[in-house]
């Protein structure tokens, strides 16, 4: 075997991973309050408590970098963009003429101030709460709707939030800052992970495998907050008490009980509270009055006893059995909130007919398990007429306006004409048909038979009052294309419906009957007025779910968390002690204790939680964010491991700075952009990254910064500045994402086919931040260059070098395509071909080419063309790292 | 292997050679190392220098063969005279049980009749006849069950050890542990069914937290498209030409190589050097594998590439062949797709509806291919030292389903061949109706366990550190099967 073989080492083979005999000390440097450091020198902070280390290691500090370095390092960091040309040379002269602190200071507040500085910490911040537009899981269905949240944190960026309110609307928006839009889309935050699916819509929470689904359900929830906002891995304490941090499994399951009433779904609102107000109650109330007539109506059947349930059998399998449908179902009227209402459709036959008979056939369609007779009016006449108007000469071919007709199932229904001669044919329902709180009009096929017995309305022109084109399903021609389901059944299906009313009818007391006209009334009332509303926003964001089904939610029970008990080894099968809601108790100066009133909802959970979150003495909040900053600017944080200030976790390098920082940051407001300024401005981190010579070998890591890291790019920024400097960046801020591939088979498990995607198609040339993220299938391209999996957290990218990622930079057609766009832009700026390299650089690498490499570049762009040569810029160590 | 905490000042110092030998662990891991070494000599003597390679290693390559949807151990594998004993009495008189999709139907016996086959006299049911032929070299495992009863999560622990998404699979976990044996091809590499993804889709060969570059590599079995994603630039591209590729790439390293000289001691800039010279060295090794022009007729018949319906896993399959003889280290195959219902024939194993029309398509299927692996492997006396694993998600219910069966996460059977494995043998039972594991119940960790062992790893010692968890594929659990080892 050649391979080099390597094994951890034994550091963590502790022999003792049996459970600790006592509690686990809280005494730990992240778990301790905050202090305000004091700080050693004068001058920038940082740059005190960075030098002073340095000289405790006896390590020189190293000198500042080069504007033109210094400028593309600022602009990748703040805005994951490039510097034009055009911006280097205007900074480059600003610095050298004796402004440099200004020009630096002018230039950062410049990026701050730029709405793509949210885009570019947006994405950090959705590495972090593993945010995605997919479910993940098996089926990977598609979250249209998650995109508010993404945009809800790049809109939070951009206008600088104070760190504690982000926290703060994240977690209890909808409780601390009602009828705000942030409130609401903020709570995207909890359901930004996977969700299970199937273990959700498919298997209740009765089954085994339901309650898995829900308890892991939940453990992302708790998992994803605590690690994000706290930097402990509470995770671990799921199976039993966690074995190096101070965090029993009662807390975990504590936490658990703070989101017990939740679930992912997609929740509604208006950007105006009012109507999101109006909207939810009127919605509650239509919950209201169903459940109500499903009660009576149960009440009913179960009057009318074992013959309903019989007929009810064999008309359910009377609906099913409908061999040979065809995707053509039929005309379908725009759906009314009331029952009365006339809606009508007609045939132009083009010529005087003398007609026959005219048959109507009827639909078959699953929607709320109506299926056969789908949309066949209640009440309706036909009519002959030479006047498409139907004001004159108008002939009656069948008038059942009189009376409630049976719906016929697929049964044609055939209407003898009274010698009518006619061009036009109207059908006309003055009742409509029930569907789920509305009311519709539908039909798959008319027929019109002359004396021959031909159908003369077959491809006849249709027109109607309204309808909805949805083809290939529903349309106005599906009308006259003779495709309508088959009927062997349908007359035995009719009998049997009749049957059915009939015994209701006998079963209903006079007093049921009017309770059930008043709801029918009222339901009707409340679909009016929701037909009112303008069409809501959505956002998929954690809420009370009220579903019906295997995915039922709480709603049902007013938003009741569930009940949370202890998991003997996190085994849903081994429930032990019910606990109450709490934060966890791993700090001495905040207690997790909520103290709520018995009769508490479930939303002043969350809300104690968040407020226990962004305590000014919560100190690992604020040793977490600050840290995560660090780690953006320099490569690696203070402390190395972003997502774990336990025991397992690393050391901070500098636990003075960071707490100097944590508390800095926390008591001038929680502004991100006050410390991204104050970072970036240092000398530590203007510092050029050449490394010192001779080599230090005391700090090959360099720990103590002696010099700025040089950094990859990572996959966004190497995609969104191959398009920028392509001049094909399209800027446009939020909104849904664009999707870089082509779904097929979108009805069960959506394939989601990238190599089908035109690279050249313009509405995928935005920056990444709004790429769809599928979780199953995970963009190739952006995964090879080591983007973040949404699947899970992603506290600090890996960082992988790779054969696959070379050829990827080379040839996927993305890189490609933006060469030649690149190549193009050239030309068209003019000049000749020494020029057109000499810029190349300039765009591609913000410094102009030595004169050895603008004359090789420039001979290799005459022999293989300049979009090859352009290729090549992008494929250059330079552009993928920034010194 | 990973606790990258240099700066923490706790574990120990220089991680820089990590990130290389993370960096190492894909195509040509090897070279890699060694161009880094002689480019490199300025990092320290003992950096780069190859551990010592484990001693206890019996197979130095993996061809896994995951048939995805739930293959039925009752119609199979896993003999049960008592059940077909039972056939139309009813499976679960007290009605209390409830499956995934359905409630218990009657007992329902094997579809296929079981015979005894090869020296060991193991039983085998029709269903299999070429691979009843192979039984002597083959040990299974009937006690395996998993975590869950839905597709996705029981997919994930197969692969990963985890029912959640977003841990590492097994061939990431393999490669990240014993790098690559091939100087021009990736170490992990992915033959998906022609006709889609697995459930839970590429997550099933994911790296998760690992670096990206241990993912498994998802090889094109149309022989009409280049064999990797991107391994050339679209036809389209003009002024394309083989010498321009060639000096566009002299130029870029030379390029790159005066960068790298003003910037000194920048390992991560070597390493991207050396990586586009591998990439070049792919797109000659990556098409010479793909092409099956030099297979003799014999070996085309064998995998009976010509027949519509086994065809393409035929394929597959002689593809897995080539790869482990050029040194690529885990080959994973997938017999099927998604889970989806069907008018004709399920793209996977699923069979709810219709067993016998479904396993009995996937069953010639994965008989045909599988049996001419172990054929093939065994005549060109490679299989000694590669492992061939045969597994699903989860088994079917011995209680019926219509005239199909529903998941049953309480049993199934993996089996094993090749390095390493004593053959004919059999480990763990499960009760008389094949619904539970009844002597020693096996989990993925187990199976794992046993596959890193013979590959000469401690499952217990391959760890990656994430978000406060030294993980590992087998979590906290995970025993060598030490009763099916040779």
């Amino acid at each position: 075997m050649k391979a080099a073989f390597v094994l951890s080492l034994l550091l963590f083979a502790r022999p003792a991973f049996a459970a600790p005999a006592k509690a686990i000390s809280t005494d730990w440097w992240s778990l301790k309050p905050l202090v305000r450091p004091v700080v050693p020198q004068t001058g920038n902070p940082i740059d005190a408590f960075i030098r002073t280390k340095l000289a405790e290691q006896k390590l020189q500090p190293s000198p500042e970098a080069e504007p033109r370095v210094l400028i593309r390092r600022l602009y990748f960091d703040l805005l994951g963009l490039p510097p034009k040309p055009e911006e280097v040379e205007a900074f480059v002269r600003e610095s050298s003429n004796g402004n440099r602190e200004s020009a630096i200071g002018t230039l950062v507040d410049r990026l701050l101030a730029s709405p793509h500085y949210g885009e570019r910490w947006a994405r950090h911040w959705l590495d972090v709460v593993h945010y995605g537009d997919t479910h993940g899981y098996d089926k990977d269905k598609p979250r249209p709707n998650a995109w508010p949240y993404r945009d809800y944190v790049i809109r939070a960026f951009n206008e600088d939030r104070p760190y504690a309110r982000f926290i703060q609307v994240q977690v209890a928006g909808d409780v601390l800052f009602p009828g705000t839009r942030d409130g609401v889309e903020a709570l995207g935050f909890i359901a930004a992970g996977p969700w299970d699916f199937i273990g959700h819509a498919e298997v209740p929470e009765s089954k085994i495998d339901g309650k898995i689904a829900r308890h892991l359900d939940r453990d992302d929830m708790v998992v994803n907050t605590l690690q994000t906002f706290n930097s402990l891995t509470v995770g671990c304490a799921q199976c039993h008490d966690h074995k190096f941090d101070p965090i029993p499994q009662r807390d975990y399951y504590r936490l658990q009980a703070v989101f017990a009433a939740l679930d992912r779904a997609d929740k509604k609102y208006f950007a105006d509270a009012k109507l999101t107000q109006r909207f939810a109650e009127l919605e509650h109330e239509q919950r209201t009055l169903t459940a109500k007539r499903t009660a009576l109506e149960t009440k009913l059947k179960a009057a009318a006893g074992k013959e309903l349930e019989l007929l009810d059998k064999e008309i359910e399998a009377g609906s099913k059995a409908k061999g040979g449908l065809r995707p053509e179902y039929g005309y379908h009227s725009a759906i009314s909130p009331s029952q009365d209402t006339s809606k009508w459709v007609q045939v132009d036959l083009g010529r005087n007919v003398v007609i026959d008979r005219v048959v109507l056939r009827p639909c078959y369609d699953d929607f709320n398990k109506i299926g056969a007779g789908f949309g066949f009016p209640v009440r309706f006449k036909v009519e002959a007429s030479d006047d498409a108007q139907f004001k004159s000469g108008v002939v009656a071919v069948a008038d059942k306006t009189g009376g409630d007709f049976t719906n016929p199932g697929t049964a044609p229904q055939t209407f003898k004409s009274p010698g009518a001669t006619a061009r036009f044919i109207r059908l006309t329902a003055t009742k409509l048909a029930p569907r789920q709180n509305d009311f519709i009009f539908a039909l798959a096929e008319l027929q019109v038979f002359d004396s021959t017995g031909s159908n003369v309305a077959l491809k006849a022109a249709v027109t109607a009052l309204d309808s909805i084109e949805a083809p290939p399903r529903w349309r106005k021609s599906n009308l006259v294309d003779d495709i309508a389901p088959p009927t062997d059944n349908s007359a035995a299906l009719a009998d049997l419906r009749a049957k059915r009313d009939a015994l209701l009818a006998k079963a209903t007391d006079d007093k049921t009957r009017a309770e059930l006209a008043a709801l029918a009334k009222d339901l009707e009332r409340v679909a009016a007025e929701l037909k009112t509303f303008p069409k809501p926003d959505v956002v998929f964001a954690a809420t009370v779910h009220y579903g019906s089904g295997s995915f039922a939610g709480t709603g049902s029970s007013g938003g009741k968390p569930r009940v949370i008990q202890v998991l003997h080894r996190g085994d849903v099968k081994q429930p032990k002690d019910e606990v109450v809601p709490g934060a966890p108790g791993y700090l001495t100066n905040l207690p997790g204790n909520f103290e709520l009133p018995a009769d508490h909802s479930e939303g002043e959970r969350r809300a104690a939680l968040a407020k226990w979150l962004s305590s000014p003495d919560n100190a690992l909040t604020w040793r977490s964010i600050v840290n995560r900053v660090w780690q953006y600017h320099f490569g690696r944080g203070l402390v190395e491991t972003p997502n774990d200030f336990g025991r397992n976790g690393a050391l901070p390098t500098h636990p003075e700075l960071l707490d100097w920082l944590a508390v800095e940051f926390r008591d001038s407001g929680g502004s991100l952009k006050k410390l991204h300024k104050l970072i970036v401005t240092s000398a530590t981190y203007r510092q050029t990254s050449a490394t010192p010579s001779p080599r230090i070998s005391t700090d090959a890591e360099n720990c103590y910064l002696s010099h700025q890291n040089r950094r990859k790019l990572d996959a966004e920024a190497v995609r969104d500045a191959t398009l920028f400097v392509a001049g094909k960046l399209d800027l446009k801020l939020g909104g849904p994402a664009f999707q870089d591939f082509v779904v097929e088979k979108p009805e069960h498990s959506p394939h989601y086919e990238y190599h089908l995607h035109d690279p050249e198609d313009p509405k995928s040339h935005r920056r990444s931040v709004y790429r769809f993220l599928v979780r199953s299938q995970t963009q190739p391209f952006m995964t090879t260059l080591d983007c973040a999996d949404p699947s899970m957290q992603v506290g600090k990218r890996n960082e992988s070098v790779s054969a696959l990622q070379a050829l990827a930079l080379l040839n996927n057609g993305l890189m490609v395509t933006m060469s030649k766009h690149f190549a193009a832009k050239l030309d068209a700026a003019g000049g000749d071909l020494n020029a057109k390299v000499d810029r190349a650089f300039r765009e591609a690498l913000a410094r102009a080419p030595s004169p050895v490499e603008l004359a090789n570049l420039t001979t290799y762009a005459q022999q293989h063309g300049l979009a090859n040569a352009c290729r090549v810029l992008f494929n250059l160590n330079e552009f993928a790292f920034v010194d | 292997m990973n606790l990258p905490f240099p700066c923490g000042q706790r574990r120990r110092v220089a991680s820089r050679r990590d990130f290389l030998q993370a960096a190492a662990g894909g195509i040509g891991g090897v070279a890699l190392t060694a161009m880094l070494a002689r480019a490199e000599s300025a990092l320290s003597a003992n950096s780069l220098a190859p551990k010592p390679a484990p001693s206890r290693a019996r197979a130095r390559a993996v061809i896994q063969i995951f048939c995805p949807g739930g293959l039925s151990h009752v119609d199979s594998w896993d003999w049960k005279p008592e059940l077909a004993r039972r056939t139309d009495q009813p499976f679960d008189p007290t009605g209390k049980l409830q499956f995934f999709a359905s409630k218990p139907g009657n007992c329902q016996g094997s579809y296929w009749p079981f015979r005894q086959h090869g020296q060991c006299g193991r039983w085998m049911s029709d269903l299999f006849p070429r691979l009843a032929a192979c039984v002597d070299d083959v040990a299974f495992i009937h006690s395996m069950q998993s975590k869950s009863a839905l597709h996705g999560p029981a997919m994930f622990m197969a692969n990963s050890g985890f029912i959640l998404p977003g841990f590492p699979s097994m061939g990431a976990w393999v490669t990240y542990g014993l790098g690559s044996e091939s100087e021009n091809l990736p170490a992990f590499v992915v033959l998906p069914d022609p006709r889609g993804l697995p459930p839970g889709g590429v997550i099933n060969w994911g790296a998760g937290f690992l670096p990206a570059v241990h993912q498994g590599t998802t090889l094109n079995t149309d022989p009409e498209q280049p064999p990797i994603a991107d391994l050339f630039p679209p036809k389209s591209f003009v002024g394309l030409t083989p010498q321009g590729e060639a000096s566009g790439r002299n130029f870029l390293q030379t390029l790159n190589r005066q960068h790298a000289a003003a910037r000194a001691g920048n390992t991560e800039l070597d390493a991207r050097i050396a990586a586009y010279e591998l990439a070049a060295r792919l797109q000659l090794s990556a098409p010479e594998v793909t092409d099956l022009r030099g297979e003799t007729d014999a070996a085309l018949r064998l995998y009976d590439l010509d027949d519509e319906d086994t065809g393409p896993f035929g394929r597959q399959c002689l593809l897995a062949r080539r790869l482990v003889e050029r040194g690529v280290r885990f080959v994973q195959i997938y017999c099927g797709a998604e889970n989806t219902t069907a008018r004709k024939i399920r793209p996977n194993w699923d069979s709810h509806e219709d067993l016998v029309r479904d396993h009995g398509y996937w069953g010639r299927v994965l008989d045909t291919g599988a049996a001419a692996l172990l054929h093939d492997l065994k005549a060109r006396g490679l299989l000694d030292s590669t492992l061939v694993i045969c597994t699903t998600e989860f088994g079917r219910q011995p209680g019926a389903q219509g005239k199909g069966r529903d998941h049953n996460p309480g049993a199934f059977t993996a089996w094993l061949a090749g390095g390493g494995i004593r053959g004919g043998t059999a480990y763990g039972t499960t009760d008389e109706l094949g619904f539970q594991a009844a002597e020693h119940p096996a989990f993925s960790y187990d199976l794992h366990a046993t596959a890193l062992h013979l590959l000469g790893v401690d499952h217990e010692r391959l760890t990656f550190y994430h978000n406060g968890v030294p993980r590992r594929l087998t979590d906290v659990h995970g025993h060598v099967i030490k009763e099916v080892l040779s």
